[in-house]
């Protein structure tokens, strides 16, 4: 048995400790949100949050995150209302859309550490994030909208 | 780090013939079991803190087993030995053992038999405990852990090296028995610092070179040495770190298992921090900074504004020319989203080429890190670093470890990076 | 943006948004959270809770079958496209509403199951709006005039009497809502013929089309409840991981032994698909309770196979192929480009200008690696659940891998986690629905991982194109051929009696060689299109922007080379062959405006880049220029491109600086998802023309994921300046012709940077190297 916490629930899995984490988030806790890209770690459709860090989940055996504290994009905000998401929305962000939940994990473990990014260092954090319809313009106009709206609730 | 004591207790071992009058110790008889030992409370708490600052329970409890039950093995390259019973049964474990036995076997090396102990049970730092302490220990043991009848096995040393008496040689070599005396000359706060460092905590077990024949080379304390396919890097000047370790920053460390110029506590170093020395009193974890910074020899200074910290952040920018060379790209498109850091290192963000692995004289820690990553349980806590074995090659990981060493650090390369990557793969073998 | 209702909440046409959040995690157990039940309608309806599509509340009214109305005045959009991307339902969706007046509040979209009665449903070649426009303007002008004749008669008015605006008729000081009138009782339907005559409102009445709005299907991809065919779920699957024979065709097994398997947790076994029709053969697919344990299992699964012929083959041996049958006057076939009898013209040119282009194989690396989900339902239907371009096509062909009668299999329509083509190719589905059929139509999710997807990618065929130009002495262009090599899709699907026919009677697959059918006049030009049969042989496909994207590359690089030649600036080279005449002046519906189109896109990125005027960029550093007419002669988007470059001489890098960009597809339907596509087409064209491409070594692409795959990511991204032409012509297509324009603009841009000619994709930084050197 694997314990840990999913988006504030605890958790027991049964499974073999060298399952991906990424699987046993989809399969066993039916929370499909998170996706499968390539496998090895290197276009970040499968970010998840581990600790509050980005983490690519489909490289993490689901044995490291035991006692841990695993947010995945339904646990992002409540009301799926994240700044991010919200500005995702509004500037029409995705297009086929299955990279899009590990791009607004990764961004928001971004802002998190990052809170007033520079391109530059929107492009340094956001590259192993693959998108392949290539929606990286609005990615980051979405990134720097919501950090102005974060910055803007942070000093109201 | 067990590994390595075990197997110089075997080397240590054929040294050791001459020493036979030497070598004899008696039998200290049984205590009475049925008589329930008490203490008090307090004297027990500190046990435990101790207890955990010596890490006993890591080669004294079997993985899933019941803690202290004994036969964790440990591979020492000519046999397995078998971490004993430290639960209080009268039988397999330590029930018989009175404080006298207990505190000859921590202070002495020899059980309550009158055999000697491998040195693999670091008694060569142990023995620089108080009575005192060695006592709350044994209160810890006797009274709080469960006892658990459980026969060890026998070692699987095989002749001669398994002549126990053998090992009273390797004592008269090694070993600098007495407790701890204080450096009338350093302050309160350093002294203590040294007491747990040389003492429960063994540090220099790891860290400090051993010669041929398995014994600490007093001479270079500290300087660092390889355990188990990791290195245990130098506590002296010659450490590697661009930012010289602060006691503030070593506390922090052995406290939280991330230091934010320097790196996160993972391999054998994990469970010292997590299972260990995090357990101790503040007062006594800033004691153990205090020390160590004064071995190593730390200048005065603000690291945020060392030198180096900003290079490796200048040196972490990247642009699109990261696709002309594939260690770059591979570190751009799978290592940066986590490890790329602004205008100070974050912490959490550890930041490549200052960190110490990236320095320091060998890769073994960097490709560890590659390859298996970080658990939850270790480095920072709640925290995990995906592992890449099943995901890049030998030489995707070479690559990537000689783009951080080379471009990022701007140190000399490593030789044979490639082959390093295969054969700590290989050691490192996981199940699928 | 005034004219913008991007901001306008959407929760207004579903249920608030709050309540369907309120589900957040409820777990800790196993249960399929999205879970169909058996045998149900599995249509995927993006921005309805758990993407469901909406059943009628009460009375309904369907004027025709592309929607209906409900007595809630909820309008509920048939869609037949694939959602890949391209927010197709809410193009769709507008274009009905405008003309049927609804308020877009009430709008609801259900991408629809496979069904005979909807046509062909096939998304691809960039012509889901430009078919999508005619339909749903007559179906909701259909449902505006019934319902006026239903009020009209309720009040006792003349219907011109009536107006529709947001979802309301009034008359006076009548007024009703179109639900009101549903529940009334509705039931008009109209004929072909009618349906034809129906009044449409004129494009500068339409209110909804050309603003912006949020896509109906964004808000779900940014929370996680998108629904992709991999999130597929049915109660009591098993997972399969397929193991791939030597060769994509001509492979059989020979043994498979699965005993080491045997001893592992959660493997159940491994099937030999015996594929009975030809899609799939050789494919073994392993079993296990997770996909982990399928996984794991097929590491120890031994299959022995023997191979197909192409177990050798390699790229070079494609291109010399390609090049021995362009050789071959013999072979290919011969385009209706009007007057084709080039050779003695060139017989008797004062000069001639040949130059030979070739273009790499490239994987899709579309983000959700292909899969599908089969089963056989407690009705004895087959289900297949899976994300697909192209249901219409692989249908028979599932109906004939399990032996079943038409309507025996039913495709459930998912999101595509990425399309690009390849999910014109059902065989992935093929996959999956042998592997129920093995397991006795046990659900079973078969899923491919990335390796095995790329191993199994109908890629781009590699190409080879010669191009030449006759001259007079004046250096007046006489006449040109424009001879293309490469794999025909058509021919590798077996869609091969589909294909078109040439001037010389014989047939070729326009997917490769559209775009080498110019609309420049040249005098007598040929176009010959080769198959290239090795490529066939490894079942290649259709890849976003297909031939365009190669024969641009070649045609459009040559006219620069043919400028050059004649001392001509290329634009003014371009423009001057750009005349809107005889066959090059098009015509209604959709390539109005000819060649004078064309001609305006190009100098209007003229004006926007300043190409020509400016001082040069800087050192090693230029503007160049290109110009196509899309995808499709007949239903062609106009576009042209200035791209601005750096090389590094000593690496051989491109910097690829920014791209101005001007389109001309008509009326713009949805000005901010056309602007999405041309950013994603550009930026596809650079990562095709700088960065990504493999090589068919042993009959199968080298690279296999992102260690040694380079696609574009978000560092490589350069500035984009796009502009649509403000027209009132046909809406026309979006998806590709932003990639065809790039690759030749940026080869332009590097000779204008380095005077070197770069004739190869992808210019790879060795590409270039060699060609400096050279």
């Amino acid at each position: 048995m694997i314990t840990f916490k999913l988006n504030g629930q605890d958790v027991s899995v049964d499974v073999d400790g060298d399952t991906p984490l990424l699987w046993v988030i989809r399969d066993e806790l039916g929370l499909t949100g998170t996706k499968f890209g390539c496998g090895i770690g290197m276009c970040g459709a499968c970010t998840v949050h581990v600790g509050g860090r980005a983490t690519r989940s489909c490289a993490t055996p689901a044995s490291y995150v035991s006692g841990a504290e695993v947010v995945t994009i339904e646990g992002l905000d409540p009301k799926g209302a994240h700044p991010l998401q919200t500005a995702w929305s509004e500037l029409n962000v995705p297009q086929c859309g299955y990279c899009q939940s590990g791009q607004i994990m990764q961004a928001a473990a971004l802002l998190k550490d990052i809170p007033d990014p520079t391109d530059d260092d929107i492009d340094a954090v956001m590259t192993g994030n693959l998108c392949r319809c290539m929606t990286y313009i609005r990615i980051r106009d979405a990134v720097r909208k919501a950090a102005a709206t974060m910055k803007g609730a942070k000093n109201g | 780090m067990k590994k390595i004591i075990a197997s110089v207790g075997g080397l240590a071992a054929v040294a050791a013939a001459a020493f036979g009058l030497y070598a004899y110790h008696g039998e200290i008889g049984p205590r009475d079991a049925r008589e329930k030992p008490a203490f008090d409370s307090a004297v027990v708490a500190k046990g435990r803190e101790l207890a955990a600052a010596g890490f006993c329970a890591e080669c004294h409890t079997q993985p899933g087993q019941a803690p202290y039950a004994g036969n964790y093995p440990l591979d020492t390259g000519f046999g397995i030995i078998y971490g004993s019973n430290l639960t209080p049964d009268p039988e397999t474990g330590i029930g018989l053992w009175t404080e006298a036995a207990f505190n000859r076997a921590l202070k002495q090396g020899v059980d309550r038999k009158g055999r000697n102990l491998f040195p693999a049970f670091p008694y060569d730092h142990f023995t620089k405990m108080t009575d005192e302490d060695v006592r709350a220990v044994y209160a810890y043991l006797m009274s709080e852990v469960k006892p658990v009848r459980n026969q060890v096995k026998d070692s699987t040393i095989p002749f001669p090296l398994n002549i126990r008496w053998l090992q009273s040689g390797w004592k008269l070599l090694f070993v600098d028995f007495g407790t701890y005396q204080p450096d009338k000359g350093k302050s309160d706060l350093w002294n203590r610092g040294a007491y747990l460092v040389e003492g429960v905590s063994h540090c220099g077990a790891c860290h400090t070179p051993r010669n041929l024949l398995g014994g600490e080379e007093k001479s270079r304390q500290f300087e660092g040495a390889v355990i188990d396919k990791w290195i245990a890097p130098a506590l002296t000047s010659a450490n590697a770190s661009v930012v010289p370790w602060t006691a503030k920053d070593l506390s922090g460390y052995l406290k939280s298992g991330v230091s934010q110029y320097h790196g996160v506590s993972v391999g054998p170093m994990g469970p010292v921090v997590h299972a260990g020395l995090r357990k101790l009193p503040d007062r006594d974890v800033e004691a153990i900074g205090v020390y160590l910074a004064d071995k190593l020899k730390t200048p005065d200074f603000d690291p945020a504004k060392n030198p180096l910290v900003q290079a490796s952040l200048a040196t972490g920018r990247t642009d699109r020319t990261y696709r002309d060379d594939e260690g770059k790209r591979l570190y751009v498109t799978a290592c940066a989203s986590c490890h790329y850091n602004v205008k100070e290192v974050l912490p959490a963000r550890p930041d490549l080429a200052i960190n110490s692995a990236t320095r320091i004289s060998a890769p073994d820690n960097l490709i560890q890190v590659i390859l298996n990553g970080v658990v939850s349980d270790d480095g920072i806590q709640g925290v995990v670093m995906p592992r890449f074995r099943d995901a890049l090659s030998d030489q995707e990981i070479a690559a990537i470890v000689n783009y951080l060493r080379g471009q990022r650090a701007q140190l000399k390369p490593w030789d044979d990076v490639e082959r390093k990557v295969g054969e700590i793969r290989k050691a490192t073998t996981t199940r699928h | 943006m005034a004219d913008d209702l991007r901001k306008s909440p959407r929760s207004a046409v579903a249920l608030p948004r709050a309540s369907r959040r309120g589900f957040l995690v409820a777990m800790a157990s196993t249960v399929a959270m999205f879970g169909f039940p058996l045998g149900a309608d599995a249509a995927i309806a993006p921005g309805e809770p758990g993407e469901r599509p909406i059943t009628p509340n009460g009375k309904m009214f369907e004027p025709t079958i592309w929607y209906w109305i409900d007595q809630a005045g909820r309008i509920n959009v048939h869609v037949i496209n694939a959602e890949i991307g391209q927010h197709i339902g809410t193009a769709t969706a507008r274009i009905l509403a405008d003309e049927l007046d609804a308020d877009w509040k009430d709008i609801h979209i259900e991408h629809v199951d496979v069904a005979p009665k909807w046509g062909n449903m096939v998304t691809g070649g960039s012509m889901s709006v430009w078919g999508a426009w005619p339909r749903y303007r007559q179906a909701g002008a259909a449902g505006r005039v019934a319902l006026i004749e239903a009020a009209a008669k309720l009040w006792g008015v003349a219907p011109e009497s009536c107006q529709t605006r947001n979802s309301m008729v009034t008359s006076g000081t009548h007024s009703i809502s179109y639900g009101e009138l549903v529940a009334s009782g509705l039931s008009r339907s109209f004929t072909d013929a009618e349906l034809k005559a129906l009044p449409l409102k004129p494009v500068s009445d339409l209110r909804l089309v050309g603003r912006n709005v949020v896509e109906l299907d964004v808000p779900d991809k940014t929370d996680g409840k998108a629904l992709f065919g991999i999130d597929a779920k049915v109660e009591g699957m098993v997972y399969g991981v397929p193991l791939l024979p030597p060769t994509r065709l001509g492979s059989s097994v020979v043994s498979i032994d699965d005993s080491v398997a045997k001893g592992m947790k959660g493997y159940i076994r491994t099937v030999d698909l015996k594929d009975p029709t030809g899609i799939v053969p050789g494919v073994v697919v392993v079993i296990g309770q997770s996909l982990m344990a399928a996984k794991w299992a097929s590491e120890k699964v031994k299959v022995t196979w023997t191979a197909g012929p192409t177990a050798a083959l390699t790229e070079q041996q494609m291109l010399d192929r390609a090049r021995a049958l362009i050789r071959d006057a013999g072979v290919g076939t011969i385009l209706d480009t009007g007057d084709t009898e080039t050779a003695p013209i060139f017989a008797k040119a004062a000069e001639t200008l040949e130059a030979e282009y070739t273009c790499a194989s490239v994987l899709h690396f579309q983000l959700e690696p292909v899969n599908a989900t089969a089963l056989r339902n407690t009705s004895g239907t087959w289900e297949v659940h899976t994300g697909t371009q192209w249901p219409s096509l692989i249908l028979p062909a599932l109906e004939q891998a399990v032996g079943a009668k038409s309507g025996e299999v039913e495709i459930k329509s998912y999101l595509c986690g990425g399309g690009f083509g390849r999910r014109l190719n059902g065989d992935y589905a093929v996959v999956g629905l042998l592997a129920s059929k093995a397991m006795d139509g046990k659900p079973v999710k078969v899923v491919f991982f990335r390796e095995e997807d790329a191993l199994f990618d109908s890629f781009r065929s590699p190409s080879v194109q010669r191009l030449r130009m006759a001259f007079d002495k004046g250096k007046q262009v006489l006449a040109m051929d424009h001879d293309a090599a490469a794999g025909w899709t058509m021919e590798a699907m077996g869609l091969g009696a589909g294909m078109t026919k040439g001037k010389d009677g014989r047939t070729f697959d326009p997917n490769s060689i559209d775009g080498a059918d110019h609309y420049y006049s040249v005098g007598p030009h040929k176009v010959r299109a080769i198959s290239l049969d090795l490529a066939n042989q490894l079942r290649i496909g259709f890849l976003r922007s297909v031939g365009p994207g190669w024969t641009n590359f070649a045609l459009e690089s040559f006219m620069d080379e043919a400028a050059h030649k004649v001392g001509v600036d290329p634009v003014q080279f371009r423009l001057a062959h750009l005349k809107p005449e005889g066959r090059n002046a098009g015509s209604l519906p959709s390539s109005v405006g000819g060649a004078a189109r064309q001609a305006h896109v190009l100098k209007r990125v003229v004006e926007l880049s300043g190409y020509g005027k400016q001082e040069a960029p800087g050192k090693d550093s230029a503007i160049g220029i290109a110009t196509t007419y899309g995808q499709n002669r007949l239903s062609p988007t106009w576009i042209a491109c200035a791209a601005k470059v750096h090389v590094e001489r000593k690496s051989g890098t491109i910097t690829v600086q920014k791209l101005w960009i001007v389109v001309d597809c008509g009326v713009v339907i949805d000005p901010d998802g056309s602007l999405a596509q041309i950013q994603g087409g550009a930026l596809w064209g650079v990562s095709l023309a700088v960065l990504e491409g493999t090589t068919i070594e042993n009959g199968r692409p080298r690279d296999r994921n992102l260690g040694t795959y380079k696609p574009l990511r978000m560092i490589d991204t350069p500035e984009l300046a796009i502009e649509f032409v403000k027209s009132t012509a046909a809406p026309v297509g979006l998806g590709e012709p932003g990639v065809t324009v790039v690759a030749p603009a940026i080869a332009n841009a590097v000779f204008n940077a380095v005077g070197v000619r770069v004739r190869h994709l992808p210019m790879t930084p060795d590409v270039v190297k060699k060609a400096l050197t050279s």
